[in-house]
Order: structure tokens, then C-alpha cells, then sequence
């Protein structure tokens, strides 16, 4: 056998494991790559909020700023009114996100519990309510708080109230999913516990209270941060119902433009340079970021858990 | 005895009854706030639209007053206003291209985090961080900024040569790799979705596929994606709803904007939202088209003399087994 002959015998038993080599290289190469175009964003956005004026303007400066400079931040903090608005934007969603937790834990028991007419169809419709356009509804819905607003003199246009009452009922951003976190997970609690608790004479509401919130805490949590998150990031219903008449961190930022215009002249030693550029705007940006970057490195996990027990796979 | 035994079985039917009554008595309790939200807030408003959509509203003194004015509406949105043919038209490309590449990007990431890799958290954390931290705001930001455009990829030749041949294709296809980070954004939910459906798969059939000298190629189309077919439909819908709730869908500013005018605006605003919501069901329905599955359902029908002759054979069984009871 010459020595050609015996390396290609190497090669052929040696061949899988070199392709599997590669196939991994392949792998991490495309994973690594795609994370870097996914994150992308966020390089540029940091790298640009730490450019001082100069830097910005220097055309020899791509990405890495010659010093970092925390100025942009100070002024947009003070342009967003960010304190306040910081403050506003958690009560507001934490408000709307125990009215949906509420509601969203009550009805998916109602589903994993319970055997009762029109099961299916109600279910069916749970999900269409997640199809269904917010644009078709919005403008009755709007209607009808001005009318109330007009009817009673109670003031709603402008308060939380008309999005808690939605979410009171059910009817907040993506309810559907909550519902659907809520019942998968309480269908895995087993009824036997709930047969003993009926034994020894405890009601409806007492086995909901004692056995099934008590048994899923950590679902809970899950629920919630699902839901601040969400009414945090929603801006189409809520620019319309509140408008300008709270602070709110994501509004803020969206009109930061015409914010910035009326109030940098204002900021004490920036008179001379109130000019707006990309660094103010990335600043603010990322102030606004802030509060769920921090939610989503503390519960990652429960997040991905979270989508995972929507149970939606098709079947 | 016999007719004991019927006795009893009737007690226990209206237990049954009773107990079957009382748990939708029960659980109905549970769901009113939800029946009551839905029918107030979602069906009413969606057929309240539907009749605004062909009234002019204004806002008076006394109240809202409508007037019937037929189709007014739908011909202003078309032909009367410049702006909502092209949002219409650039919504509509929106979800043709975004959609596809979504859900085969997200398939394609998904079976990559599906095998045994280290740092597996690691990724599904960075491509789950979209979902979080995005508003609609911040993505305007990022993307009137260019923070998301990668690199210009306008003067590369395949480009050109694709410009000189479609200009359009061309154009789609810029904007599809110019906001690439776009594109993966939208696939955070889709990617759990996916990994969860491919993680259901009875592990058996690849071993079997692998005895019986099928490639990985062949395993993955005659196999997986067949199974994950249902999972897709599932992402493509999801996609499709919520490419629509951020501001880069210019119909929603369109619809905002026309909802202020509260003279007449309403009306039109309405139609807007109705046509918008019939190209959104639409794509649902191409949706259901391309990925359902078709289930195979046997049907047996039968006819009259065999359902006589079962029920005799039925009968007979039960007179044969009331006879050995007695013996």
C-alpha cells in the first residue's frame, strides 16, 4: 500500500469527526454573526451617546468616541423631564400590569379548571381577540370614553383610567398571551388537590385563592413583568388616551425633537450649544431603555420560560 | 333488576347534570370580566367601525351626530386623499417581505439553538432582548439615527445588476438587507416558538430515518419541517399582527392622525381601519393557505340499513350479557 493509499484510508475513517468539526465551526461562525448583527444597534447607539459635540462632527470618528463624555446624558435627562417621567412611566405600567395579571390569572383558571358549554368556541375566540387590528377597535373605544368623560365630568381622557378599565377586562395589550401563560400553567396543577379541598368544603374562590395562586408564584411574576413590559413599550394607545397630559419615558422620547427644541435653550450653560444631534437623541434613547434592561438581565430566564409555556406550537 | 339498575344509572345522570351545571356556574363566574370586556370592547367596537366606516361623524353640542353618506368615505381614502394609497402600499410590501423572511430566519436560528452547543443561553438571551427593551418609539429613533442600517449596500454590483433588471424587486430587496437588524428583531418570540415546536419531535423517527440511510438534508425536509409546519403557521400569523403594532407601519400614523380631526375625521379614520384590518385578515388567510394542513379526515358514512343492522348487533350484545348476569 503506498503512502497515498493509506491517507486516504485516514481521511475515510477520520471523516466524520472533520466534518462535525466544521459543521460546529459553521454553526457558532453564523450564531456569532447573526448576535452581532442583532446587538449592532446597540454598540452604535452606546458608542454614539458617549460622542462629545466634537466628536460627533469629526469625520475621522466611526464608532469609538476619543473620550467618553456623559454630557449627552445630563441634558437629556433634563430635556425629557426624565426623573418625573422615569417615575410616571413604573406606576403607570405597574398599575395596568396587576389589572391584567388580575384578569388574565382568573380567566385562564376558568379554562384549565373547569368543563363548561361553549369551551371551545370561548377559547377560539380568545385567540382571534389577539388577531383582531387594534386600529378597528381603538376608535369606538376612544368614543366611548369621551362620551363618558362628557356624560359624567369624571375626567378620562388624559388618566390611567380608561386603559386600567380595559385591562381590567381583559381587553389590555396582548391579553391573549397572558391568558394563555396563566392556563397552560394551570393545567398542569393536579386535580386532585382541588377534589380534597372541595371535600373539606372550601369554595370555588377559596381553591382558586389557596391552591392554584398559591401553587404558582413564580407564573405570576412572569405575567407581570410580561405585561409592564408590554404597557411600557405600547405607544399607539397610549399617545392617544393620554397625549401630553402625563410624562411618560416613551412618549417623551418620542417627540424628543420638539422637546429638545423648546427646553435646551433653557438648560443652564448649554445656551450656545443647543443644537440637536444624533448623541442627544441616542442618550435618550437609551434613558429609556434603562428601567427594562435591568427587568430583563435580572428575569431573563422566566421571559423565555414565560413564551415557552404559551404552549402555541400549532397542535 | 333490571330496573334498579336503570334507577341508578338515572341518579347519577342528573348528578352528572347537576355537577356539569354547577361547573358552568362556576367558571362562567370566573369569565365574566372577560366575556363582558370582550363583547364590550372588542366585538362591539369591531362592528361599531364597520357601521362608521360608512357615516360622517362630527362632534356637536349634543353629542356625536352621524349621517349616512354610503361609500363617501372609502372614495375619499382612495382617491381623495394622496397619502393612504402608498402607506397602504408600503404596509402591504411591509408584510410581504418581512414576513417570509422572518419566519424561515427564525426556522433557520431556531434548529441552530436546537442542537447541543455551549453558550445556548447565551444566544437565546441576546435574541430574546429585542422583545423586551423595543418600543415603537426607540426603533424610530434607532432608525432615523441609522443605527440599524449595517452598511450601504446600494452600490455593490448585485444590486446594480438586480436594478438594472427589476427596479422594484431591487428596492424590496435593498430595504430587506439594509434593515437585516429589523428583520431579526421580530424573530425574539418566533425563535422560542420554534425551538419549543422542534423540541416536541418524537426523537425515534430521526434515529429511524438515520438507520434507513436518509441524509440530514433529506431528514430535515421529509421530517422536520413538515411537523414544524403547524408551528410556522402559528409564527407566521404572530408576524404578521405584530409588524403591524410598530410605527414603521406608516397606516397606523395615518389612522392616528385622521382620529383628531373630530370634525368628519372619525368617519374616515373608521374606513382607513377597516380596509387595513381586511389586508391584515387577508394575510392571515394566505397564511392558513400556505402553512395549514390539510387534515385527512375519514369519514364514514352509513347507511340506513347498516346503522340497523350495528344497532342490532348492539342490542344483542346486551341480551347476551344481561343473560349471563341472570345465569
Amino acid at each position: 500500500m503506498s503512502k497515498v493509499d493509506e491517507w486516504i484510508q485516514y481521511l475515510k475513517i477520520k471523516r466524520r469527526p472533520i466534518e462535525k468539526v466544521v459543521a460546529k465551526v459553521v454553526v457558532y461562525a453564523l450564531l456569532i454573526t447573526i448576535s452581532y448583527v442583532f446587538l449592532f444597534p446597540f454598540f452604535s447607539m452606546l458608542s454614539l451617546s458617549l460622542m462629545s459635540p466634537q466628536d460627533i462632527i469629526n469625520v475621522e470618528i466611526d464608532y469609538i468616541p476619543r473620550s467618553i463624555y456623559f454630557g449627552n446624558f445630563r441634558i437629556a435627562l433634563a430635556v425629557m423631564d426624565g426623573f418625573r417621567a422615569l417615575f410616571n412611566s413604573i406606576w403607570f405600567s405597574a398599575v395596568l400590569a396587576v389589572s391584567q395579571t388580575i384578569i388574565s390569572a382568573l380567566t385562564g383558571y376558568a379554562f384549565a379548571r373547569y368543563q363548561f358549554r361553549f369551551k371551545g368556541i370561548l377559547f377560539a375566540l380568545i385567540l382571534v381577540s389577539f388577531i383582531v387590528p387594534v386600529p378597528i377597535i381603538f376608535i369606538p373605544r376612544f368614543m366611548m370614553f369621551i362620551g363618558v368623560q362628557s356624560s359624567t365630568g369624571i375626567k378620562m381622557i388624559g388618566t390611567v383610567i380608561p386603559q386600567m378599565v380595559m385591562a381590567l377586562f381583559g381587553q389590555g395589550v396582548n391579553s391573549a398571551i397572558l391568558i394563555l401563560i396563566f392556563y397552560n400553567f394551570f393545567r398542569m396543577i393536579p386535580g386532585v388537590l382541588y377534589e380534597a379541598a372541595k371535600i373539606d368544603g372550601a369554595t370555588p374562590f377559596k381553591q382558586f385563592w389557596e391552591i392554584t395562586v398559591k401553587m404558582s408564584l413564580s407564573t405570576i411574576v412572569v405575567v407581570f413583568l410580561f405585561s409592564f413590559v408590554w404597557n411600557w413599550n405600547e405607544t399607539y394607545v397610549t399617545n392617544q388616551l393620554i397625549g401630553d397630559n402625563m410624562v411618560l419615558l416613551p412618549s417623551q422620547l418620542g417627540i424628543f425633537d420638539t422637546l429638545f427644541q423648546n427646553r435646551a435653550p433653557a438648560i443652564p450653560g448649554q445656551e450656545g450649544e443647543a443644537r440637536i444631534n444624533e448623541a442627544y437623541r441616542m442618550a435618550a434613547t437609551i434613558i429609556s431603555m434603562i428601567p427594562l434592561f435591568i427587568i430583563y438581565f435580572v428575569a431573563q430566564r422566566q421571559f423565555v420560560e414565560g413564551i415557552e409555556q404559551t404552549g402555541i406550537t400549532g397542535e | 333488576m333490571a330496573k334498579r339498575e336503570k334507577q341508578l344509572s338515572d341518579r347519577q345522570m342528573l348528578k352528572a347534570i347537576q355537577r356539569s351545571n354547577d361547573q358552568n356556574l362556576i367558571a362562567y363566574s370566573f369569565l365574566i370580566p372577560w366575556l363582558i370586556g370582550f363583547a364590550v370592547f372588542t366585538v362591539g367596537p369591531f362592528f361599531f367601525t364597520i357601521y362608521l366606516s360608512f357615516q360622517d361623524v362630527q362632534l356637536t353640542g349634543l353629542g356625536w351626530e352621524y349621517t349616512n353618506i354610503g361609500m363617501e368615505n372609502f372614495i375619499t381614502a382612495f382617491f381623495g386623499n394622496i397619502d393612504f394609497v402608498p402607506a397602504m402600499i408600503s404596509f402591504i410590501t411591509l408584510e410581504i417581505t418581512y414576513v417570509p423572511a422572518i419566519v424561515i430566519f427564525s426556522f433557520i436560528l431556531g434548529i441552530l439553538l436546537n442542537r447541543n452547543i455551549k453558550f445556548r443561553g447565551g444566544f437565546r438571551t441576546i435574541f430574546f432582548l429585542p422583545v423586551i427593551v423595543l418600543s415603537g418609539s426607540v426603533m424610530d429613533q434607532l432608525i432615523n439615527n441609522e443605527a440599524t442600517t449595517l452598511d450601504d449596500f446600494s452600490e455593490n454590483i448585485i444590486f446594480t445588476m438586480l436594478n438594472n433588471y427589476s427596479p422594484f424587486f431591487a428596492e424590496i430587496m435593498l430595504s430587506l438587507f439594509q434593515n437585516f437588524t429589523m428583520v431579526l428583531w421580530f424573530t425574539g418570540i418566533p425563535i422560542i416558538l420554534f425551538i419549543n415546536g422542534l423540541q416536541k419531535i418524537n426523537q425515534s423517527l430521526f434515529e429511524a430515518a438515520k438507520i434507513d440511510g436518509a441524509t440530514n438534508w433529506q431528514i430535515l425536509w421529509k421530517i422536520t419541517i413538515p411537523i414544524i409546519r403547524p408551528t410556522a403557521l402559528v409564527v407566521a400569523i404572530f408576524t404578521i399582527v405584530q409588524i403591524g403594532m410598530y410605527s414603521i407601519n406608516p397606516v397606523f400614523t395615518l389612522i392616528q392622525q385622521s382620529m383628531y380631526n373630530f370634525q368628519g375625521g372619525l368617519g374616515l379614520s373608521s374606513a382607513y381601519a377597516l380596509v387595513y384590518t381586511m389586508v391584515v385578515l387577508l394575510f392571515v388567510g394566505i397564511a392558513f393557505l400556505v402553512l395549514g394542513t390539510k387534515r385527512e379526515k375519514i369519514e364514514v358514512k352509513l347507511t340506513s340499513i347498516q346503522k340497523r343492522n350495528f344497532e342490532m348487533i348492539r342490542e344483542k350484545r346486551l341480551e347476551r350479557k344481561g343473560v349471563k348476569q341472570d345465569g
